[in-house]
């Protein structure tokens, strides 16, 4: 997938320029090879998708339901009108943003799977800003704002990770993992507690947001976070690919020695990446809260984050092509539905899918020369 | 209050025992590996059917290795053989033990399995405090109880563990001496896997006594939390799984006693004694870690 | 799993082993199953006619949606829920279709119903007091499919809509019937309650427990420890050996997934009262007794009327809150389970007669005069929570929880 010469060496930031690989490709920089470079990673990748769909359909016969029916099923419920085509953009929001919350804190050598907090967070941030706005904002204003807090909120969280790394050495992995049961927990403490709707007589969950306090609709549920995420997705690209600090990420990430010698500040480049990955997370949990949930509750975007670092990794971390892997793994979570419906299968079963499409793309989606060694 | 509080400190947490002595083993090779829940699952699942479908708890336990042991084993050929990312490769493997147990699990929810009884050891069991703590449970705490010794032992005193240490530590050594790490990751792995299926089944056979879809709730995680806790140390996982689980217990206990705290704030009692002993820990803990562990964390893979 | 409730409608099911399985009998026997069925084939070839007219939602329906929060064989909510659906199904003769695991967010619930309604769903049931929002938000989407909600009252909404209902019956009378049963066989005077949070139907439960169970044994305490989850067993496991561990000898709780409390109890040799669904095969010998819903009746009546035409003019339209002591109600949903061996005649009857109180209407509003929650009710600081001659109504009773608070005799966290 990299451009010439870039597989031989070795290359310590996974896949650190794949976006403009994929152009350099096309200008044909592959031409001494007799097929080239794009051509046989695309078939590489088909040969991947379609292994998945087979090992997932084999273990559909396994549990005695008929794969062909199963995979109608998930199709149907992914295109059959343009409601169910909304559903999946909207779900790709949460999962493209959470996935970018990985992408540039793996740029520095950082593994975030504190995705699932740093979302909720970015709801409860949201939450808190419109409580204290109160409808005194414009909507635009109002909006703005809470985004805000979401993300500032979140970016808090996450540098709680980046705090105890710097201070503790505490392995961010493990501490961003912890996180989110806490924000689970803290989440409940709000909903069923401090911030519960007195009108619900007991229902846990707040106030519903109101109409200065919600996105404005593109069409049926798609609400304007769909391109937003987008936004963001090709502002992290460029941000890593033609800013000072995304170098320093890179060449962190890469040889943290090295950023040493050059004089890098790398704690707090490290903290930087992770708070600004919370940040991403947090405006997907403003987002989603805005734009679809409305009233803060429990189990709010439960396992989103967790998918969202399979999205990072199934495009080995690049920003833009986790646009398309964040839509593929939305339309597979909502074609879970069809499964469950019709098949009467367990909806987390897609799972499965998930996982495999990710272990055959981290295990034989590129060839082996180009692999992250 | 506080003797309350040891035994479910015990009782609980046997299943991170098993688990986190496993992952020990796994990273002492240089392996990390998140799919630990993802075993846990399907050793749980597996235990449980097998058990439904035999009536007997301890092959129920041995399919749990076995299940355990089979996912784990997608984690080596990633990691090992395709050199993946070991992190995320671990989270795609507990999301496939996730999904795999949700399939195959949905027609055992109802059933009733024959769950392994509690021995109290004659004579031990009724001595004060030690007796209810630890000499009143069922067979898989025992063997926990032994497994502790036995693989700290293997580790720190046994030639096949000082070839596995060397895996994680200096595996290009080991290669100048015709050793090939890898056999030693394979099996390490392997092992890891095996008692996580066991610690799963210890959950829905001994412990809950009952199957239900995504019921390790996040206990293989804690497990892998607890190995840098434990500093590499099988014995440090049987400290460890007994803080969070006796964090638990006192969280309950906190509850039945009327504190005037939210049931949420409780909740996290467990969570934040992990998180905030680990900080305290967390430099001590960094030298010792096994070596090519530390490159793990860069986002790359396994250096052989 | 034997269940005892009649398939009959409009008919008032007497409750209690004895009394529901005779009751059941008379029922059944006064009028057969197959009568049902022609009355279902009538509804719908009116329905057939209604739908022409192109008025009501659900009109005429085939196919009936069912979404569930947990899986449906959880020996409990669900699975209670599942199969009356199931039941329904069969004695409607329209086709059911289920989902299972459905969180209660919009963003998950609102796709799987529509994805329902592509299929030709026409009358969706949301089973799960979280999947209210969902279901508002589909009603408004789709004013021909009728959708109706379980646990939330409709009349909270600004505006309500002519194609929802909201419906939900008591749960706390048959959970007092138990307190008796659990303060009389408790030797240490202990009870454990097992719940996930503290929501208003949750706290009436525990509070409905220790005033049944100080009944019979003044003394009597009730421990409640929060999962702070529907369904961790492994937490739940936990929490019954904290709760064993103080004292407790009978075990209940208010969690979706209820086998495990039940088997710790059992394991343990400590007696353990059901919840939800009718669990006594998990402990043969400590089984005392349990409430479980039982659907059938109301879900067959709800869809009948929605296939003829009738569901926005029907009382199902709005908040139907029909409760254990609405003495003419056409449904009892809600029942003891069967006796474990532990309970004596004795008090096998005084429970029975305690039943009967419930059913004594005076004063001929139609609701049984004699309530759990009758003022002077104070809590357990000496608050005054329930002033003197004031009954809440089921639809004032929630309010009345929406500030967690438990009764003298209960302890445990409150936050």
């Amino acid at each position: 997938m990299n451009a010439d010469g870039r597989q031989q060496v070795v290359d310590p930031v996974p896949d650190a320029d794949a976006e403009d690989a994929v152009a350099s490709d096309r200008g044909g920089s592959g031409g001494k090879r007799q097929m080239p470079d794009w051509a046989t990673s695309a078939i590489r990748l088909v040969l991947v998708l379609v292994a998945s769909l087979v090992v997932f359909g084999l273990l559909l016969v396994a549990k005695g339901a008929n794969p062909i029916d199963g995979y109608r099923a998930m199709w149907e419920s992914v295109t059959r009108d343009s409601t169910a085509f909304g559903d999946v953009l909207v779900r790709a929001v949460p999962y493209l943003l959470g996935a970018l919350a990985v992408i540039l804190p793996a740029r520095a050598g950082l593994f975030n799977i504190g995705g699932e907090g740093q979302l909720v967070l970015g709801a409860i941030g949201a939450m808190w800003a419109a409580d204290a706005l109160n409808q005194s904002m414009s909507r635009p204003v109002t909006l703005v704002l809470m985004a805000l807090a979401g993300m500032v909120f979140a970016a808090a969280w996450a540098a709680i990770a980046g705090v105890l790394k710097l201070v503790a050495g505490t392995n961010e992995a493990i501490s961003t993992l912890l996180l989110n049961y806490l924000a689970t927990l803290l989440l409940g403490w709000l909903v069923f507690e401090q911030w519960k709707d007195p009108g619900s007589t007991g229902f846990p969950r707040t106030r519903a947001l109101t109409e200065v306090e919600t996105l404005p609709v593109l069409f049926g549920r798609v609400h304007i976070g769909v391109p937003i995420a987008v936004l963001v997705a090709v502002g992290v690209w460029a941000f890593l690919k033609y800013t000072a600090w995304g170098f320093q990420l890179s060449v962190l990430g890469g040889n943290p020695e090295a950023a040493r010698r050059a004089g890098f500040r790398t704690g707090m480049l490290s903290m930087g990446a992770l708070a600004a990955g919370g940040a991403i997370a947090g405006l997907a949990g403003m987002l989603h809260l805005s734009g679809v949930e409305s009233n803060l509750r429990p189990g709010i975007m439960v396992g989103y984050g967790f998918t969202a670092v399979l999205a990072a990794w199934m495009v080995r971390q690049s920003p833009i092509r986790a646009i398309v892997s964040s839509f593929l793994l939305a339309a597979i979570a909502i074609g879970g539905n069809g499964l469950k419906i019709s098949e009467g299968l367990s909806a987390a079963a897609v799972n499965i899918l998930m996982a495999i499409l990710l272990l055959a793309v981290l295990g034989w989606g590129v060839r082996p020369g180009a692999r992250n060694t | 209050m506080i003797e309350a509080i040891a035994i479910g400190a015990v009782r609980g947490g046997t299943s991170l025992v098993f688990a986190g002595v496993g992952e020990t083993i796994a990273e002492r090779s240089g392996v990390i590996n998140l799919g630990c829940e993802g075993s846990m699952l399907v050793g749980a699942l597996a235990a449980y059917a097998v058990g439904i479908e035999t009536g007997n708890p301890w092959l129920g336990a041995l399919a749990g290795v076995v299940a355990g042991i089979a996912l784990s084993l997608v984690h080596g050929l990633l990691v090992l053989v395709r050199g993946a990312n070991q992190i995320a490769t671990g989270l795609a493997v507990t999301f496939l033990g996730l999904g795999a147990t949700a399939l195959f699990g949905q027609s055992y929810v109802s059933q009733g399995v024959e769950p392994f009884d509690t021995w109290a050891i004659p004579g031990l069991s009724s001595i004060p405090f030690l007796g209810p703590v630890f000499f009143d449970h069922d067979p898989l705490t025992y063997l926990s109880f032994v497994l502790v010794p036995a693989a700290w032992w293997f580790l720190f005193r046994s030639g096949s563990g000082l070839k596995l240490r060397a895996a994680g530590e200096r595996p290009g050594v080991l290669g100048t001496m015709g050793v090939d790490a890898r056999v030693s990751r394979w099996i390490a792995i392997a092992v890891g896997g095996g008692l996580a299926g066991l610690g799963g089944a210890q959950l829905s056979t001994a412990f809950a006594r009952t199957w239900s879809e995504n019921m390790v709730a996040g206990r293989g995680f804690i497990a892998v939390a607890l190995v840098i806790f434990a500093a590499w140390n099988p014995v440090g996982i049987l400290v460890g799984a007994y803080l969070f689980s006796g964090a638990v217990a006192l969280e309950l206990e906190l509850q039945a006693r009327g504190t005037d705290v939210s049931i949420f704030l409780l909740a996290a009692v467990p969570y934040a004694v992990v998180i905030i002993v680990l900080s305290l820990l967390s430099r001590r803990r960094k030298f010792a870690a096994p070596e090519s562990l530390s490159t793990v964390f860069d986002t790359s893979v396994v250096r052989v | 799993m034997q269940r005892n409730h009649s398939r009959a409608a409009a008919v008032l099911i007497a409750a209690g082993l004895v009394l529901a399985a005779c009751g059941s009998d008379d029922d059944a026997s006064s009028e057969p199953v197959t009568s049902e069925g022609e009355a279902a084939d009538d509804a719908a070839s009116e329905g057939t006619t209604a739908a022409a007219s192109g008025d009501a939602c659900g009109t005429g329906a085939t196919k009936v949606g069912f979404i569930y929060v947990g899986s449906k064989d959880d020996f409990g909510y669900n699975q209670a829920a599942y199969e009356a659906a199931q039941e329904m199904g069969e004695a409607v003769g329209v086709e059911v279709i289920n989902a299972e695991n459905v969180p209660e967010t919009i963003d998950d619930a609102v796709p799987v119903m529509e994805d329902m309604i592509a299929q030709g769903a026409t009358a969706l049931f949301a089973t799960s007091y979280g999947h209210f929002d969902a279901a508002v938000a589909v009603a408004a989407d789709h004013p021909d499919v009728c959708v109706v909600h379980q646990g939330q009252f409709e009349s909270s909404l600004d505006a309500p809509l002519d194609n929802l209902g909201t419906y939900f019956s008591s749960v706390f009378e048959p959970v007092y019937l138990a307190g008796i049963a659990a303060g009389t066989v408790s030797e240490s005077g202990t009870l454990g309650y097992v719940y996930a949070f503290p929501i208003p139907q949750t706290l009436e439960n525990i509070n409905a427990f220790a005033l049944g169970a100080q009944t019979v044994n003044p003394d009597a305490k009730v421990i409640a420890v929060a999962t702070a989850s529907w369904c961790d067993p492994g937490k739940q496991a936990q929490a019954s050996q904290t709760l064993l561990d103080q004292g407790a000898d009978v075990l209940t709780q208010h969690q979706d997934c209820t086998k495990t409390v039940i088997e710790t109890a059992e394991a343990a040799g400590a007696y353990s009262v059901g919840y939800h669904y009718d669990a006594s095969a998990l402990a043969p010998e400590g089984w005392l007794t349990g409430s479980e819903w039982a659907w059938t009746d109301l879900y067959t009546d709800i869809v009948e009327t929605m296939i003829a035409g009738e569901f926005v003019e029907s009382e199902y339209n709005g908040d139907y809150r029909f409760g254990f002591r609405n003495v003419d109600a056409p449904f009892v949903a809600f029942a003891p389970s069967p006796f474990g061996p532990a309970v004596d005649e004795e008090t096998q009857a005084l429970i029975t007669e305690t039943y009967d109180k419930f059913f004594v209407d005076e004063d001929g509003d139609g609701i049984g005069d004699f309530s759990v929650f009758t003022g002077p009710l104070a809590d357990r600081d000496g608050t005054e929570r329930i002033p003197d001659g004031v009954t809440p109504s089921y639809e004032e009773l929630d309010g009345f929880f929406s500030e967690p608070w438990f009764v003298a005799g209960v302890e445990g966290s409150l936050g």
